[in-house]
């Protein structure tokens, strides 16, 4: 009872403060500057906004979950036809396989069915009864097209070519318990709401920030919400795909250039100039991966441009903030390890029948050694502990092998103990750790500021622009999160980072419908990237984690790892082949 | 895709991990948001580690207890009145852990969960961030000269609102000229302790009047009672005497006399158990809230006591300890038929004054047995202390002289309450190594209650 008086108590008590301030701005008025009352009213209106927007982009994304186009059909004798729904299809006695074959001669792993347009292919895995086709036995792999016979090791099948396609199949079938929850929501509506949140963000800021920086603020958000709208009429258009993947990667964009503006004013065009770049990169990028055959040959591609930039880092790489992960190309500078992480994921993946047939990742483990080792000697271990979880995760989705990845942590572990004991710098971070308020003013400068900032911003902020953290050397990368509480409050904030999580959460719901399991591995890589880079900004930086200067993903301050970050969400979006429903709400555009 | 879906798994224990280190994150935040918010690196509150600004502390009648102008702090203009209010406002460095300052720091600096440090105008909020507090600043200055530099404490309530009126503990000093305590330790032993709310004495004789309760019910025929008190009695070979030879006592005379002896085999008549309850229901044992401060427990454990133990526990001795305050609001519940009232130091808002007088009460004893305890005590001030230097106070009280061992003197208790509806006061008075509780402690209420008498009834 007591708690309910105190909250009631405390209620009032706003209720009044905030009916005081009222009194206190008509009795005062000509101290009071308009900007002061804008201040007032709208840092009530970005939490609602945020978790608005939220709310409102997770939703219809989870709505129907995995995809539902069937590719053609297994037909067996009795006239039952078995459903083929991905371009990859394992078949064979084993529980998880996509087509189990419940037979005593088939085996576990017998086979793998893939589509390729015009034809399918069927690959041997190295099973005890064989495979053939029409009666012709194979040797590692045969075409196949409707029509034809396939037996494994005996057990007939016959292939049958999908009916009409059907695109409102997706919207009417396999809905799942989320489906109701996001219905009327619709992507137009969602847009509105975003760019009024940059509008407002951008007037808070115009009003606070110096005069020579205001109308920069103004053009900058102005250009990218023209950017914004522009691809979503454009996609809307040609794409029968769900957008909120990017309504949510605009929204952390509008939050980046808010940030940007409030810090260093004078590096909004670049970055203004990264989100474009990243924005472009992000749909050339789905184009190419959209055929396998050009996935694969970019593949090798940039896994060999990767090579390059590492060495090319490693002789000419240039030091800031302690680690020399810079290169300095006269007109412009950039961070190439956010370059490589893209060619880092797409080397880790792999088609089912590649995956199923060999084992080896040797090539994948080499590739991952040079980066990790390159960056330590580049002394930047925040981005090593990145690449190493991407290791292990896309190790395991393809191999599926604990012991490998126990052995592997293990080795890291050590690893790392060495580096603490090695390196004074790596050591004091550690140090640090865990009690960064008995070192207020040395190694916990920027924890403890990050806390004091965000306890200052409370829930809804200080406002845009009145916040003192953009002083402290490296805030707007490192302690992106703190701005972020103390400027635009902790909802604001925790939105942010749930938006982030969730582009990771939506990655995992993707693979059970993925077409192939390319798709399937480059998401899952791209999801542990923005889960391990989320957690080591925001934890490192409120001391749940030691310190590393490692970027959040969208937010954070940089040119590179915003056109990264933007590169990497294609292989999510490249996941994601449902298509939005035809339904009255839907088809509008806004 | 079965394998992989499974296989991906990964992803979302990863995903789980991130979002439960956001849920410790925000745990921690509303937990602890108020003190990082106060590290005097805060630009949003300080410069050069001084408050730009805080609300305002008053009393109850509205006199500035301490206000920050311009980034410095000023205090009340009477030294008396700042060096009896230093241990409820807080020190300068806030040494004094239940001083204002440092409970309510965060509420004085301007900062709440909700809006964070914002302030509208660069001013602050004065209504959410002022606090009215419940002491009169005045008789706070009269305790603290009646006191007179005995080490001690005095506390007074209102038994009906729950309001405290009177706080003071000493040593103390002037929180405008801090001295340097370090040179002085004998004087300023303990300084930064509030005795009223976080210090636990040998309660000695007061504690009778939960003897007394515990007889009153528990044995029927505890009017008939007589005891022969020769100056002293032996249990089980041990001995508990009085000062001098009371002769033939009842209950009353022998609560009016403070008769160890008789109070001794009251307490051996009414056992171990029930003298437990008793202790328990007045408040020992269980830890009293003022406004989220937490006093200190005053102990009693006698479920094991050997008889002679007992007997000293009856008696406020063994190894009873009592804390002021606690002590006051059983006063409080005996003058208050029963119903022990909730002691505050913050001036409600009118809406909370509506909905707290059901929330708050309790009822620790039947009123039968809080009107007959009253009646003894106000026998006690006629026929031992001495109404005529109580006169017009309706005095009820009971004094207590708790011997602490060594050389030492024993610590001097006084307490009770006005039987006046226009002035439902009660009190307590603690002097440190004073010596008689009526003696030493008595005058020193007796200057309190008549300044308020005087200040509310204008008698």
């Amino acid at each position: 009872m007591d708690a309910l008086f105190t909250s009631l108590q405390r209620l009032l008590d706003m209720t009044a403060a905030r009916w005081a301030n009222i009194t206190m701005f008509f009795s005062s008025l000509s101290t009071i500057g308009f900007a002061d009352i804008y201040t007032l009213f709208v840092r009530w209106v970005f939490p609602l906004l945020a978790v608005g927007i939220l709310v409102r982009c997770i939703l219809p994304l989870l709505r129907n979950q995995g995809y539902n186009r069937i590719w053609g059909y297994l037909e067996v004798p009795g006239n039952i036809k078995i459903p083929i729904r991905h371009w990859e299809n394992s078949l064979g006695r084993s529980k998880l396989s996509d087509i189990v074959v419940n037979l005593p001669f088939v085996s576990r792993n017998h086979a793998v069915l893939a589509y390729h347009r015009d034809y399918w292919t069927i690959t041997d895995l190295g099973s005890k009864g064989g495979v053939s086709i029409n009666g012709q036995k194979i040797e590692s792999n045969g075409e196949v097209h409707a029509g034809d016979t396939i037996s494994l090791g005996g057990a007939e099948f016959r292939l049958l070519a999908a009916e009409e396609v059907n695109d409102d199949f997706a919207a009417t079938q396999g809905r799942t318990r989320f489906s109701r929850l996001g219905e009327g929501i619709t992507p137009g509506k969602t847009l509105l709401l975003l760019i009024l949140f940059q509008v407002l963000g951008a007037f808070q800021l115009y009003y606070t920030m110096p005069e020579e920086t205001r109308l920069t603020i103004l053009l900058t958000v102005l250009v990218l919400i023209a950017v914004e709208c522009l691809y979503y009429i454009i996609a809307f258009h040609c794409s029968r795909k769900y957008l909120e993947l990017e309504l949510l990667a605009f929204f952390l964009c509008g939050l980046n250039l808010l940030v940007v503006a409030a810090d260093v004013p004078n590096q909004l065009l670049k970055q203004l100039i990264a989100i474009i770049m990243g924005l472009v990169i992000f749909v050339i990028l789905q184009l190419i991966i959209r055929d396998m055959e050009r996935a694969r040959k970019l593949k090798y591609i940039l896994a060999a441009g990767a090579l390059v930039l590492l060495a090319a880092n490693l002789v000419f790489g240039e030091v800031r903030f302690g680690g020399r992960n810079w290169i300095n190309l006269g007109l412009i500078t950039f961070q190439p390890m956010e370059f490589v992480k893209v060619a880092f994921v797409l080397a880790g993946t792999a088609t089912l029948d590649r995956l199923l047939t060999t084992r080896n990742i040797t090539a994948f483990i080499a590739f991952a050694g040079t980066c990790i080792g390159a960056l330590i000697i580049m002394r930047d271990l925040g981005t090593a502990v990145v690449f190493f979880g991407v290791f292990l995760v896309i190790a395991f989705m393809r191999s599926g092998d604990l012991r490998t990845i126990a052995y592997a942590l293990s080795a890291a572990v050590l690893g790392a103990l060495a580096a603490i004991t090695l390196m004074p710098y790596v050591a004091s971070r550690f140090e640090a750790w865990g009690n960064v308020w008995q070192f207020a003013n040395t190694i916990g400068y920027q924890q403890t500021r990050t806390m004091i900032a965000a306890a200052s911003g409370g829930l809804l902020g200080v406002g845009g622009g009145n916040g003192y953290l953009v002083n402290i050397p490296a805030a707007d990368t490192d302690l992106v999160f703190g701005i972020l509480c103390e400027e635009w409050g902790l909802i604001v904030a925790l939105a942010a980072v749930l938006m982030v999580v969730f582009f990771s959460l939506f990655a995992f719901f993707l693979v059970r419908g993925c077409k192939s399991a390319f798709y399937a591995i480059a998401a899952s890589g791209t999801a542990t990237i923005y889960l391990i880079q989320t957690a080591l900004n925001v934890f490192g930086s409120v001391d749940l984690l030691p310190l590393t200067g490692i970027t959040l993903p969208f937010v954070s301050n940089g040119g590179s790892s915003m056109v990264a970050s933007w590169a990497l969400l294609a292989f999510i979006k490249a996941a994601d082949s449902r298509s939005r429903a035809h339904t009255h709400e839907s088809g509008r555009l806004i | 895709m079965k394998l992989l879906t499974r296989r991906a798994l990964v992803i979302m224990v990863l995903a789980l991990a991130v979002i439960s280190g956001l849920l410790i994150f925000t745990v921690r935040y509303l937990g602890e948001a108020s003190r990082w918010v106060q590290h005097s690196a805060n630009r949003h509150l300080y410069t050069n580690g001084q408050l730009k600004a805080a609300g305002t502390i008053y009393d109850r009648n509205g006199e500035v207890l301490m206000q920050t102008v311009d980034g410095t702090v000023h205090y009340h203009e009477n030294q008396a009145v700042r060096a009896a209010l230093m241990h409820a406002v807080g020190d300068p460095n806030g040494n004094v852990v239940t001083g204002a300052r440092v409970v309510w720091g965060k509420r004085l600096a301007g900062w709440n969960l909700l809006q964070g440090a914002y302030r509208f105008n660069q001013r602050l909020n004065h209504f959410s961030s002022d606090i009215k507090m419940t002491l009169d600043a005045e008789l706070c200055a009269v305790a603290y000269n009646a006191l007179n530099g005995r080490k001690g404490a005095v506390g007074v309530y209102n038994y009906k609102t729950g309001e405290i009126l009177c706080m003071v503990s000493t040593p103390t000093f002037d929180p405008r000229h801090p001295p340097d305590i370090d040179k002085e330790p004998e004087r300023y032993e303990g300084v930064y302790i509030n005795r009223f709310l976080s210090a636990a004495y040998t309660p000695g004789s007061v504690f009778k009047l939960v003897t007394a309760a515990a007889a009153i019910d528990n044995l029927e025929n505890i009017d008939s009672l007589v005891f022969q008190c020769s100056g002293r009695t032996v249990i089980d070979g041990e001995v508990v005497n009085c000062p001098t030879a009371h002769g033939k006592v009842g209950f009353e005379k022998a609560l009016a006399k403070s008769c160890n002896v008789a109070f001794a085999q009251i307490a051996l008549a009414v056992g171990a158990d029930a003298l437990q309850t008793y202790a328990d229901k007045a408040g020992f044992n269980s830890c009293l809230e003022v406004n989220g401060i937490k006093t200190r427990v005053g102990q009693v454990d006698v479920k094991d006591a050997r008889r002679p133990d007992l007997a000293w526990a009856g008696i406020g001795q063994y190894k009873n300890t009592a804390n002021p305050l606690n002590f006051m609001v059983y006063m409080g519940a005996i003058a208050n038929d029963g119903v022990r009232i909730e002691p505050k130091l913050i001036k409600d808002s009118l809406f909370l004054r509506l909905v707290r007088s059901a929330a708050s009460k309790e009822r620790v004893l039947s009123p039968e047995t809080a009107m007959r305890l009253g009646s003894m005590m106000r026998n006690n001030v006629i026929s031992s202390y001495g109404e005529g230097q109580y006169r017009g106070l309706e005095l009820c009280a009971k004094s207590g002289t708790a011997e602490v061992g060594g050389n030492r003197m024993p610590h001097a208790w006084f307490a009770g309450y006005m039987e006046r509806e226009d002035c439902p006061l009660a009190f307590v008075v603690v002097v440190e190594n004073g010596g008689g509780g009526s003696r030493v402690a008595g005058p020193v209420a007796q200057k309190v209650l008549q300044a308020a008498l005087n200040r509310y009834t204008g008698e």
